[in-house]
């Protein structure tokens, strides 16, 4: 019978063992060398330079002017005088617009129909057209937003010339009697960056895990006696040593990236940082901790090396798409938002985008950080209960065969 | 006969390992019933808003009841003051808010113009830009009722106040996507991309599990050391999986959902047809020049992944350095996009976008400058581990 201490001695040690063995192993393997450092550090710069522009300008247009007449003029003067379009040519009729727009990449038809000026003179109401292709829906905004401001501002003017007030004030009011102003909170200069790299950065951080801890499992199988998925060494005998000794390595390498994807980056990109960094690091840690737990589950199910990269590398766009970052959340029907609650990038996402580009505090996204520590907590289970049963099968593996063996050379001691 | 013991052999190494049959059949269905179920209403409806109203009069509640009239719009409570909406807002309960400050009715009719403002948040850019749309028009509308009352009151006619109030409208007519639908966009570019990623990655994995398993040469014997016959006994069965796949997703797309397809769905399967075969290419490509598995893996993947940022069809490529704007050249996902966007879309003749079905063909083509090296690298096995 041991002593306790001596017990809790050797579990500690076997901890060590297993957490020295598998940092070494993270550098040393190229896969996990790959995925575990050079990613983090090159993927996010990649989307840097890609979505470096943040916003559309100059988008290339057409204009077709069938009113010929100053006001028309006017109104497409001042929509190509805007930022974000600019007239490439000035068609004669549909036909012809309709072929710039194949031949020469425009994105859309402004089209001012002939009875404008003379609607607008009798006081009547008319129509400006607006043919947008669809292939981005960038092109669209950008077009409709800036013929509509062009519009209203026209409109305005129309309104103060009927009015014939006698100064400018009442001039105002004729224009609009109630004015508005819109406020973008959060991402002001409604960039792409700013809205989908925050979310693409908290993902990384889950899909480097699964990669990495896939790889090192296909790595242990392949070296492994009998392939099996936990090496016969003293050190490897019992479940919580071997996973908290993997779960601290993969933590400490993480959390290290992290720090440099979910803090360096955004400030590289100039991104929003309006969170804490303490509330910041309070919601990193139990994402990590449950994406770790999470990985090392799934990763028994990898049976070669390889294997995992297609799976896990495939899976990153759905998980995106479920996390209601693009497709917002409340759109998502039922079914799928419940299978979205299985992965920690759902939580870890919202969670992160929220105290990172919202400013929100941990109180704020209580409901994820809740749960992600019952993630934690779920994973940590399974992944025991995985990892114990693997034990179990190498054991026995090594058993069968030693009976296998022994009961050869006793064959052959008989047959002396 | 050396053909067919090598479409047995590729067919037995298929069977034998399930990653096969996941990643080649499984997975691009699964993100076809993924995506087309998820986004299955076009349009997201219903966003939850929040309205600050300080003002508590006639106009201001009326303004709150449009609001509430837009479909897409769901004004889900009424906050006290901004801080609160804000707050809300940062835990994510709501997406925006209105603001409609106190003193509105008196200005708005004594003509002194009060100042109504709506906030939003792009972190979430499509929300955002939905809420902005209706958001606005909203504004428009309360100003317009106003300012269109004070006329009637003045005399005229509701149809001479409209022309005074907003003498231009602005009629969109988005070019074959006419209801704006966000499933269409997303989806007809979200399945190809996963469905060529997934290509890319199982080719360099059929060719690259060959030099790591050291059965390379035995394949190569099988095919009579010829190259062209082991590869294309190799990948014949892929492509005929892949065809079917591909002609499963363009038959749910365009024939059972009824996305837009103006140039008739033949097109388009000859579009994803090609597309196939340009990844599968690409994927021979990148296993002769890194003989590395798990390198030309990971190039694949990351290849694919940035395909979706770098095809231009959520960011256009107009807007990024002129540097991507020929790196995107290298992917045959920008390819496919403008053929679709030509075909589907727009419905022109295949003429506009030729340079595309030629570097499609390129791509697919292309593993014949490598066979030499690919063979090299076969017969030596330098890399394995």
């Amino acid at each position: 019978m041991r002593r306790p201490d001596l017990k809790i001695r050797t579990a500690l040690h076997d901890m060590l063992y297993v957490w020295w063995e598998e940092t070494k192993l993270s550098v040393r393997d190229q896969g996990m060398l790959i995925f575990f450092y050079l990613f983090p550090l090159v993927y996010p710069l990649l989307y840097a330079f890609i979505y470096n522009e943040e916003t559309v300008h100059e988008v290339p247009a057409v204009a077709l002017d069938e009113s010929c007449s100053a006001e028309s003029r006017e109104f497409l003067r001042r929509v190509d005088g805007t930022s974000v379009v600019r007239f490439v040519a000035h068609a004669a009729d549909m036909e012809e617009a309709r072929r710039v727009l194949r031949e020469q990449g425009a994105y859309g038809i402004v089209r001012v129909p002939s009875s404008f000026a003379s609607d607008l003179a009798r006081g009547r109401q008319t129509r400006v057209f607006l043919y947008c292709d669809m292939s981005g829906l960038l092109y669209y905004k950008s077009l409709l937003m800036a013929a509509t401001d062009v519009s209203l501002e026209m409109n305005a003017d129309i309104r103060i010339a009927a009015a014939r007030n006698s100064n400018e004030e009442q001039d105002r009011t004729t224009a609009a009697p109630i004015a508005y102003r819109d406020v973008a909170l959060f991402n002001p200069t409604a960039g792409f960056a700013a809205f989908l790299i925050p979310a693409v950065l908290a993902l990384i951080m889950q899909q480097i895990l699964l990669l990495g801890v896939g790889l090192s499992a296909g790595t242990a199988r392949e070296t492994n006696r009998f392939r099996d998925f936990i090496p016969l060494t003293r050190h490897h005998r019992s479940v919580l040593p071997l996973v908290f000794g993997k779960a601290l390595c993969y933590f400490l390498i993480t959390l290290a990236a992290s720090a440099y994807v979910l803090c360096v980056v955004p400030l590289l990109f100039r991104l929003n940082r309006l969170g804490e960094p303490s509330d910041l690091l309070f919601f990193v840690v139990p994402y990590l901790l449950a994406c770790i737990f999470f990985s090392m589950t799934c990763s028994v199910f990898v049976k070669r090396r390889e294997n995992c990269m297609p799976v896990f590398v495939f899976s990153s766009l759905p998980l995106l798409f479920i996390s209601g970052i693009s497709w917002p959340s409340t759109a998502i029907p039922e079914g799928w938002r419940w299978i979205s609650w299985l992965f920690p990038s759902t939580f870890g996402i919202n969670g992160f985008v929220r105290i990172s580009s919202m400013g929100a505090g941990l109180g704020d996204v209580s409901a994820e950080f809740r749960a992600l520590w019952i993630q934690t907590g779920v994973y940590f289970l399974t992944a025991c209960a995985v990892y114990r049963r693997q034990i179990f099968l190498a054991r026995f593996h090594m058993r069968r065969r030693h009976q296998l063996l022994r009961s050869r050379l006793m064959l052959r001691a008989r047959k002396k | 006969m050396a053909l067919r013991r090598l479409l047995l052999r590729e067919m037995r190494r298929m069977k034998r390992q399930s990653l096969y049959g996941f990643c080649m059949v499984a997975a691009p269905l699964f993100c076809l019933f993924f995506f087309t179920s998820l986004m299955r209403d076009g349009l997201p409806e219903q966003l939850p808003i929040g309205i600050v109203d300080e003002d508590h009069s006639s106009v201001s509640r009326s303004i709150a009841r449009n609001l509430n009239s837009f479909s897409q719009l769901e004004v889900e409570r009424q906050y006290p003051g901004v801080h609160e909406a804000r707050k809300a807002m940062q835990r994510g309960e709501i997406y925006g808010f209105y603001l409609l400050p106190e003193g509105l009715a008196r200005e708005a009719v004594g003509g002194r113009r009060p100042t109504v403002s709506f906030y939003m948040n792009y972190s979430y850019l499509i929300v955002g830009s939905l809420l902005y749309r209706d958001m606005r028009t909203m504004s428009e509308l309360a100003s317009a009722s106003v300012g269109l009352q004070s006329l009637l009151a003045r005399g005229a006619t509701e149809q001479q106040a409209m022309a005074l109030l907003q003498p231009i409208v602005i009629e969109t007519h988005p070019i074959h996507n006419p209801w704006l639908n966000y499933a269409v966009y997303l989806c007809n570019m979200l399945i190809p991309g996963v469905f060529g990623l997934l290509i890319t990655m199982m080719t360099v994995y059929a060719v690259g599990g060959e030099i790591k398993d050291g059965t390379a040469r035995e394949w190569l014997k099988t095919g009579q050391r010829s190259i062209s016959l082991s590869l294309l006994g190799k990948l014949l069965p892929h492509t005929l999986v892949y065809f079917l796949v591909g002609f499963l997703i363009d038959f749910y797309l365009y024939v059972w959902l009824h996305y837009p397809c103006h140039g008739g769905w033949g097109g388009m399967l000859l579009n994803t047809m090609l597309f196939i075969l340009a990844c599968q290419g690409l994927g021979v490509v990148m296993i002769a020049v890194v003989p590395a598995l798990r390198l030309a893996l990971s190039w694949a993947s990351l290849w694919g992944v940035v395909a979706f940022s770098i095809s231009g069809f959520s960011f256009p490529l107009m807007a990024m350095h002129p540097t991507l704007q020929a790196v995107a050249q290298l992917f045959p996902l920008r390819h496919y996009f403008l053929i679709y966007v030509n075909h589907a879309l727009n419905g022109n003749a295949p003429v506009y976008v030729w340079p595309n079905y030629l570097a499609l063909l390129a791509f697919a083509l292309l593993p014949l400058c490598f066979l030499s090296r690919l063979k090299r690298e076969l017969i030596y096995m330098r890399y394995v581990q």
